[in-house]
Parts: structure tokens; C-alpha cells; sequence
């Protein structure tokens, strides 16, 4: 299978901080990759690094980004990639959705080819009927739909040109259970019907492993694991990984205590020395504390921890 | 546009009347060729100061006439511009009277006119101190007070949109250079900065050269202020979210300044809009009065009302010389009115 999207060594802050350290990953092409993390662990981050939207104040560093095999890092023309090989989604639709024009206009403004008024109008009520949207949206503002219908027409917005990839951001936080799996489904589709790749970024890594190939576990700004989905859910290798899913509730029965992982996230000023997640793991030994561990590769996947052996038989 | 003026007509009654007006007032100056009984240059000399024509349908026998008719006037005291009705003497009035030849709309020639009479005359809002119809000469001189808003507001939102755009949108240097250049313009007080940018030019201009002039000083100081307050607005509107997807879409800067940013600053520029035609009226206005704006014979709303304002005896003796005014309060409460009300409505989020 053809690599679509490929991150070498990328790092990512100022002066000040840095904020992703050392993310190397690859994408390839029908596959759903995704990354799961706490809030503020550089997960959006990454996705509007692809994109090239960075924040003002932040800047890539260091690091390659390959794009279908090309680099793309020095790229200036984003302009030419952006909405039309790459379509991006948002968490919150009500907000990325401009209120001012109607849903078909919107979609119809995204459209990069063709100029046929008609052509294109005939392209928005297809893509609106694949999304199980009804004609009536076309004519609808973006105030007027549910969540769930939101989410679908900004998904119809950045798959419309048919992208090789698509980045998802949270597009199921803001939605009730029905309407995310919904989404979920209908991403999964997109896989099969346009040969998508997908990258989707969680906070919930049970939704992250029913429908992704694999999965980036970040903390922090590193990759603290990544593999194959199932095998990371099934059995996590990393400390993090663990807990975090030790925190879901469908590990528990009624009524007990859900551990939740002690301390806190660590800001990005004052990281800790060494790996960051030392001052809340209980596996901790006195190297954690001094460097940063390496990406060490294992069988179907790569874990950044000292221990990853030890832990495994504990 | 049509569902825009049927929520207006439902939502704000005020403002919809308002609209109504203002489309009336813009007609009749449009039609102003076919309208006015006289030229606006035409001099009755034995009839100045006269005041309005009273047009009567029962005449001093109570006896009832279908067709109404005005009575002879006689200027009686020449000195004090006292006039007589002469009774017996009856005029009927008629619609689509003949009269001199006129050019209409600078096209076709007529000789006939909305209404009038065939012998005596007929003023409506009566003369002035050179026996004009003032009624004529308000309705050319819409032309001049209408437009000025109109074209004055269009170019100075052109420029404030562009260079406040360009400044909220960029930032930075740009954003530095330009505000400080908005800021000279903002740093005189309006009124003096027009008529020094008046005393500029030479006096002995053409009507129509003079009016260019007016319109361009009105827009260069109109602006600067707009500048400043669409340049804030684009500040906060590129932070939303819509405008990152709309880049993550790959729009151009182009596309999303115009076309994500611009319009949402609509709720205050429709507003601002409405409110400062008014001012461009009012601009015109003002250097009329001081004899800086359009010279006579041309008539405007302004200079029409500068003869009068500058004589007080004509004020206490003459007032239907002050019925311009009227009409300038009128067309600049309609369109604040207007405003208001299309404020409201345009919002999708109030539909």
C-alpha cells in the first residue's frame, strides 16, 4: 500500500517551549489512524501541522512532512493541497460552519473544479445524499440543522473534492452517542467508497479502536505508543496507555470506583526532565527521570518507555 | 432581496414605511424632468417670494368643480411681496399638460408634464426671491442631494473596507502604516478639513465638476472612521473558527476576506451604512450654505435652504423657503429608520 501522509522527526513550539517533540509517524493509503490523548496533549496540534495551520506564536522546528512521497515541509502553495488533497473536520461544526450562508452555498464554495454553476449544484446534492442528508439542506443556514446534521455537511464541505486524506478533529465530542456513531459509520464508509485515508483524533480510545487501523497514544507532546488498534487496546504495553484505559467505565462494574490516573498533565513550561509522564507512573526508575526515552520497536508496534519489557510481565 | 423586504414589512412596520419614502423620494427625482410644472432655472420675475398656490375644488360661489383649479395671483405690493387672489379668474389644473419643450432624462424631448395649468401658474411649494418654483427646483435638486449619499457612501466603504480589511486581516506592519495614515484623516475635525480640502480647488468650476468634488471630499473624510472600525472588527472575525475552516478548506486570502470576514461584519456596516448617508446629505448641505457646494442656478437641498438661512426677513416673511429642510429631515430619518430595522432583519440568526 502507497504512504500517504509520512511525519519524520517533526518538533513544533517556540522559543519558549516546545510542544511536539520527536512525532514520527505514517499513514497509508485506506487507512484509519487514530490519535488519542487527554486535552492538551498536542493531538490537534499535529493535525493543524500537517495542514500547515499553526497557531501564530508556534512554528515547526525541526522535521520533515512527506505527502504522498513528496515534501512538503518548505511547501508554500498549501493553497493547493488544502480542501483539495487534504479536507479537514472540526469538533465543533456550529462554530467552523460561517452563519451567514446557507449550507449549499458553503459547500459549493469548496469545490475546487469545475466552474459550471449547475455541475456544481448537481455535486452538492450528491454529496449531500451520501452524507443522508435531505435536498432541503442545500437551501438551509448552518443554525437551522442539529449538531449531528452540522457535522455531516462540514464533512460533505471537506470530502467534496475527494481528498486523499482527511483529518478529523474531535468531529464526534460535541455530538449525543447516536448521532457520533452515526459519524463514525459514515467515516468508516468514506474509507471504502472514495479510498480515503483517515487520521482521527479522540479523546475515547474504545471509539479510537473500533474504527481505526491504528493507534497514536500521545502524551505531552510525544508518541508514546503506537500500533496496531486492536493489540494496543487489548493489551497496552505503555504505563500511559494503561491507565488510560483503565479509566473507561465499561471496565468496572456498578457501583466500584473508576481509577483515574493520579497527578496531573504536566504544562508545557515546566516539563518534567526525562519522560513526562515519570512523576505519575508507578513503574518510574531513575533513568525516566534523567532522558527521554527512545521509540523502541516492538512487534506491530512502538513504545517510548524504558520498561516496556517488565511492564509486560507484570 | 424580495424576502428581505417581506420580513421588513412584517418585523418593523417604521422602517418598511421608511423604505417605501426613501424608493418614492429616489423615483420622483429619477422623473424629475417629467414631474416639475417648470425648469428649475425658469424665472417668473413677476412672482417673487409668492407663496404656495392653494388649489381649490369649490370656488367662492360654493359652487363644485370636478376638475380642480387655482385662482390668478396678483403681486399687489411689490415692495413687501404682497399678492392678491384675483377670484374670478379660474385655471383649472390638468394632467399631462403641454408646456415648453424639455429634454427628459437628457434623452428624448417632451412637451408634456405631469400636471399644470394651461394659463396661470401654479407653484406649489410658491417661489423664491427670483420667482422660481421651489416644488421644481426640490425635485432637481434631489437629484443632487439623493446621489450624493449614495455615490459619497459607496466609495468611502469601498476604501474603508479595503484598506480596514487589508489591516485587520494582515496585521502588522501593514496594520501599523495604514492606521496611522487613518488616524491623520481622523486627527481634524471633519468640517474644517472639508473646506480646507474645498479651498483646494478653484472656485470657477462646472456644475458637474463641482459636484465630483463634493462627492470625493464628502468619501475622503467619511473613511478613515469606518477604517478604523472594520479593521477591529476583521481583528476579532479572523480569530473564528469558520475562517480556519475555511482555510483548512484551501480558500484563498482573497475569498476569505471578502467572503468569510466582510460579510460578518454586515450586522454593523448595513447599520453604519443607513446611518451615514445622512451625513453626506447633511455634508452636501453645509458647503452649499457657505456657498462652497453647488452654485446657482443648480439647485441642491442645501443651497436651496442657504438663501433662506441667510435671510432673516425672508425667514419670518417667506417661510415655505424653508420646505428643502423638511425634505432633508425626511430623507435622513428614513434612512435611519431603515437601518435599524434592516439591521434586524439581515441577521440569519433572527430569521
Amino acid at each position: 500500500m502507497r504512504e500517504i501522509l509520512k511525519l519524520e522527526n517533526v518538533w513544533v513550539g517556540n522559543q519558549e517551549v516546545k510542544i511536539l517533540r520527536d512525532i514520527n509517524f505514517e499513514v497509508k493509503e485506506r487507512e484509519i489512524l487514530s490519535i488519542v490523548g487527554e486535552s492538551g496533549c498536542g493531538k490537534s496540534l499535529t493535525l493543524r501541522t500537517i495542514i500547515k495551520l499553526l497557531p501564530k506564536n508556534l512554528k515547526l522546528l525541526e522535521g520533515k512532512i512527506y505527502f504522498e512521497e513528496k515534501d512538503i515541509t518548505e511547501f508554500q502553495d498549501m493553497e493547493k493541497i488544502r480542501g483539495k488533497k487534504i479536507g479537514m473536520i472540526f469538533q465543533e461544526p456550529s462554530s467552523y460552519l460561517n452563519p451567514l450562508f446557507t449550507i449549499g452555498n458553503q459547500i459549493e464554495e469548496a469545490i475546487k473544479n469545475g466552474k459550471d454553476r449547475k455541475n456544481k449544484k448537481d455535486r452538492v446534492f450528491k454529496i449531500l445524499e451520501e452524507m443522508g442528508l435531505s435536498k432541503n439542506v442545500y437551501y438551509q443556514y448552518p443554525h437551522q440543522l442539529s449538531g449531528g446534521m452540522q457535522q455531516r455537511a462540514m464533512i460533505a464541505m471537506a470530502i467534496i473534492n475527494n481528498p486523499y486524506l482527511l483529518l478529523a478533529d474531535e468531529p464526534t465530542t460535541a455530538l449525543d452517542i447516536t448521532t457520533a456513531f452515526g459519524i463514525v459509520n459514515l467515516l468508516k464508509n468514506l474509507v471504502n467508497i472514495h479510498n480515503m485515508s483517515i487520521i482521527f483524533v479522540t479523546h475515547d480510545i474504545s471509539l479510537a479502536s473500533f474504527i481505526s487501523d491504528k493507534i497514536i497514544v500521545m502524551y505531552a507532546g510525544i508518541i508514546v505508543e503506537k500500533g496496531n488498534a486492536e493489540l494496543i487496546y487489548n493489551n497496552p504495553f505503555h504505563p500511559y496507555t494503561k491507565k488510560l484505559i483503565n479509566c473507561l467505565p465499561e471496565k468496572y462494574q456498578k457501583g466500584e470506583r473508576i481509577k483515574v490516573i493520579d497527578g496531573e498533565v504536566p504544562t508545557y513550561k515546566n516539563l518534567p526532565k526525562g519522560c513526562p509522564f515519570n512523576p505519575r507512573c508507578e513503574y518510574k526508575i531513575e533513568i525516566c527521570e534523567k532522558k527521554l526515552p527512545e521509540e523502541i520497536a516492538l512487534e506491530n508496534r512502538d513504545v517510548r518507555c524504558f520498561k516496556y519489557g517488565k511492564i509486560m510481565e507484570s | 432581496m424580495k424576502i428581505v423586504l417581506k420580513r421588513l414589512k412584517k418585523r418593523n412596520k417604521i422602517s418598511y414605511i421608511s423604505f417605501c419614502i426613501i424608493i418614492f423620494l429616489y423615483s420622483v427625482a429619477f422623473f424629475a424632468d417629467f414631474i416639475a410644472p417648470y425648469p428649475y432655472n425658469k424665472q417668473f420675475r413677476e412672482y417673487p417670494l409668492c407663496p404656495p398656490t392653494r388649489i381649490h375644488f369649490f370656488d367662492h360661489n360654493k359652487n363644485f368643480h370636478l376638475r380642480p383649479f387655482v385662482y390668478e395671483i396678483k403681486l399687489v405690493n411689490p415692495a413687501l411681496n404682497q399678492y392678491e387672489v384675483i377670484k374670478n379668474k379660474i385655471y383649472p389644473v390638468y394632467f399631462f399638460v403641454k408646456g415648453e419643450k424639455r429634454k427628459i432624462l437628457g434623452i428624448f424631448t417632451s412637451e408634456r408634464y405631469l400636471f399644470g395649468t394651461k394659463q396661470g401658474k401654479i407653484f406649489l411649494f410658491g417661489t423664491d426671491i427670483h420667482g422660481r418654483d421651489i416644488f421644481s427646483r426640490i425635485l432637481y435638486g434631489a437629484r443632487i442631494s439623493l446621489s450624493i449619499g449614495v455615490i459619497g457612501v459607496s466609495i468611502s466603504f469601498v476604501l474603508g473596507f479595503l484598506i480596514g480589511g487589508i489591516s485587520g486581516y494582515f496585521g502588522g506592519k501593514i496594520d501599523n502604516l495604514l492606521m496611522r495614515l487613518v488616524e491623520i484623516f481622523m486627527m481634524f475635525p471633519s468640517f474644517y478639513l472639508m473646506l480646507a480640502l474645498r479651498a483646494v480647488f478653484p472656485l470657477n468650476l462646472s456644475s458637474f465638476q463641482i459636484y465630483i468634488l463634493i462627492v470625493v471630499i464628502l468619501s475622503l473624510i467619511g473613511w478613515a472612521g469606518l477604517a478604523r472600525i472594520i479593521r477591529g472588527m476583521v481583528l476579532s472575525i479572523k480569530e473564528e473558527e469558520y475562517v480556519l475552516a475555511a482555510k483548512a478548506l484551501g480558500l484563498s486570502t482573497f475569498k476569505i476576506i471578502f467572503r468569510h470576514i466582510i460579510p460578518n461584519t454586515s450586522s454593523y456596516t448595513i447599520t453604519a451604512i443607513t446611518l451615514s448617508i445622512p451625513g453626506y446629505i447633511l455634508g452636501e448641505s453645509a458647503l452649499s450654505l457657505l456657498g462652497l457646494g453647488i452654485q446657482e442656478p443648480y439647485p441642491s437641498w442645501g443651497n436651496m435652504l442657504s438663501v433662506s438661512v441667510g435671510n432673516l426677513r425672508i425667514l419670518s416673511t417667506a417661510p415655505w423657503m424653508l420646505i428643502p429642510g423638511f425634505f432633508i429631515f425626511l430623507t435622513i430619518i428614513c434612512f435611519n429608520f431603515l437601518g435599524d430595522g434592516l439591521r434586524d432583519v439581515l441577521d440569519p440568526k433572527n430569521w
